[in-house]
């Protein structure tokens, strides 16, 4: 080795030496040393900026921030306990939807620790899994701007308890059926609020199917059958959707308008009711049996309906629908083909007569 | 003589994307005057085009009216040196002939050497001048055939940088129409 080489070797030794003396290192234990952690991030920054989002974790911190000097720069810094911290990531300043923020120096690590080990203590008294990290930020909507800790149940339930930025006011909700409730404080802390059972829910029927290859476009006749039997009365049909592997069938429970199923049947011929939900009140709610569409005739309709639109002579059927529509009329088959350059729109009304054949 | 006219027109584009030209610190242009050529062997001209694009890759995806059929769209992918097409373009609703007459661009129309400095033209709009360009458009901007305030062959130039994105329209002789920054 040359004395020009090692000269150069020994200068960039110094160098790298000398840029992590000024690295700061994130404390081992970042929720027992919040002040030590809030060093080391102000180090890291070194410069004076907002906090939008902090999270606090034993194994994991990170922080977005926004620079004070200027609006629209943005960056992640992260911190792993014991680890020297990496300079910060820019953001893009288009994928920052909220805003919200506080200043750095009002950043209070401790009230997050103090929060975060409330949120295990009610976690263990109420039968949640503890929680990781505590959040301190906006919620999903840019307002309410704090300390979040999220609490799942075994039943996938969950509580959020939120405190203000200070470690104060601690509030909680748990969502129930796709809703927010209010949870007490007390009762949270006092263990006697735990998450209610999940509700069992019931086996939904499933028939099996005879394994051979069935294609639905060449008829559904057999399979509106079996259905009936399964439901036990005449179908009521809201809507049937038809594919070569799928045929899908709505049907309104027995005396309920109120209430809408769905009945799928694969290409063996397997049938299940896949889900039941109440309907939509602006939705067409009239049923239509099965006297009502030409089903006889309906593979004929589906095997002529690519030839009737002359510019696309090599399309093929993609699906058919069977529904009244949007305005309530009498029940009509929609059949859509494609070719390799785009789609076309065949329909027929309910006696099996061409309504229109269009390139859409 | 249309092909004669045709590769007429893709000489021009030479100085700026002949194959012997250094690769751009600024975007890896495609090399459109191979792209072109091999395209003339293939296809007849007038070169009627839908929709062009350029990639970070340097990669090019040409969407020309078929000459034959003047309802259809092809697409030709070109990736350093290798053509590839006609792949049929499918639309989720058909464009009537006449929308499709309206929206294309004859190809001898496109002054290809002016890229480079609309590319600069756009860093300094954005006040980006570090930033990267990841994507490069050519559409009319009719939407498709229906008319609209900017029916008129728009070129975007997609940028980006660790902070921002951002998105620059001129028209096909440079003027800026529109600058956008996220």
């Amino acid at each position: 080795m040359s004395t020009r080489t090692s000269c150069y070797g020994l200068a960039l030794a110094i160098a790298s030496g000398a840029a992590l003396a000024d690295t700061p290192t994130a404390p081992a234990h970042p929720l027992q040393d919040p002040a030590a952690l809030k060093a080391a991030f102000a180090t890291r920054i070194g410069h004076p900026v907002f906090v939008l989002r902090f999270g606090l974790g034993e194994h994991y911190a990170d922080a977005l921030t926004q620079n004070a000097a200027a609006s629209d720069e943005f960056d992640r810094f992260q911190a792993i306990p014991g680890q020297p911290m990496a300079e910060g990531e820019p953001q893009k300043a288009g994928g920052i939807d909220c805003r919200q923020k506080i200043a750095f120096a009002d950043l209070d690590l401790a009230a997050g620790a103090r929060a975060l080990a409330q949120a295990r203590e009610i976690a263990a008294g109420n039968g949640y899994k503890p929680p990781e990290n505590i959040e301190l930020g906006a919620d999903v909507f840019c307002k309410e701007f704090g300390w979040r800790a999220i609490l799942l149940a075994e039943s996938d339930q969950m509580l959020q308890i939120v405190w203000k930025p200070d470690g104060s006011a601690a509030k909680a909700q748990q969502l129930r059926d796709d809703h927010w409730a209010k949870v007490d404080m007390k009762a949270l802390q006092a263990g006697s609020a735990k998450p209610a059972a999940p509700a069992t829910k019931p086996e939904l029927p499933q028939v099996a199917g005879d394994g051979r290859r069935h294609n639905f476009l060449d008829g559904i006749e057999a399979e509106l059958a079996r259905l009936a039997a399964q439901v036990g009365t005449p179908l009521a049909f809201k809507h049937i959707g038809i594919g070569a592997t799928q045929l899908s069938v709505d049907v309104f429970p027995p005396a309920t308008r109120k209430r809408v199923a769905t009945w799928l049947f694969d290409d063996t011929g397997g049938m299940r009711l896949w889900r039941e939900d109440e309907t939509i009140a602006l939705d067409c709610n009239k049923p239509f049996g099965a006297a009502d569409i030409p089903l006889k005739h309906l593979p004929e309709l589906i095997a002529a309906a690519p030839g009737l639109i002359q510019s696309m002579p090599e399309a093929a059927v993609k699906s058919v629908q069977i529904t009244r529509g949007v305005f309530c009329n009498a029940p009509h088959i929609q059949i859509q083909v494609e070719d390799d350059r785009g789609y076309g729109d065949i329909e027929y009304d309910g006696k099996g007569k061409l309504v229109k054949a269009e390139v859409r | 003589m249309l092909r004669t006219l045709f590769l007429i027109g893709i000489v021009a584009v030479g100085p700026l994307f002949a194959a012997d030209t250094p690769a751009s610190v600024d975007f890896a242009w495609p090399n459109l005057t191979d792209f072109f050529k091999q395209l003339a062997g293939k296809i007849p001209a007038p070169v009627k085009v839908f929709r062009l694009k350029f990639d970070r890759d340097g990669k090019v995806d040409l969407w020309i009216q078929d000459p034959a059929r003047r309802d259809h769209i092809d697409s030709w992918e070109y990736d350093h040196g290798e053509i590839k097409g006609p792949v049929p373009v499918k639309f989720d609703h058909y464009p009537s002939v006449q929308a499709l007459d309206h929206h294309v661009i004859e190809l001898t129309t496109i002054d290809f050497p002016r890229l480079p400095g609309m590319l600069a033209s756009a860093r300094e709009k954005l006040k980006m001048p570090d930033a990267r360009v990841f994507l490069v458009e050519l559409e009319r901007g009719d939407s498709h055939g229906m008319l609209t305030f900017s029916d008129i062959p728009i070129w975007t130039l997609h940028l980006d940088s660790p902070r921002h994105d951002g998105r620059v329209e001129f028209d096909l002789g440079g003027k800026v129409l529109n600058v956008d920054k996220d």
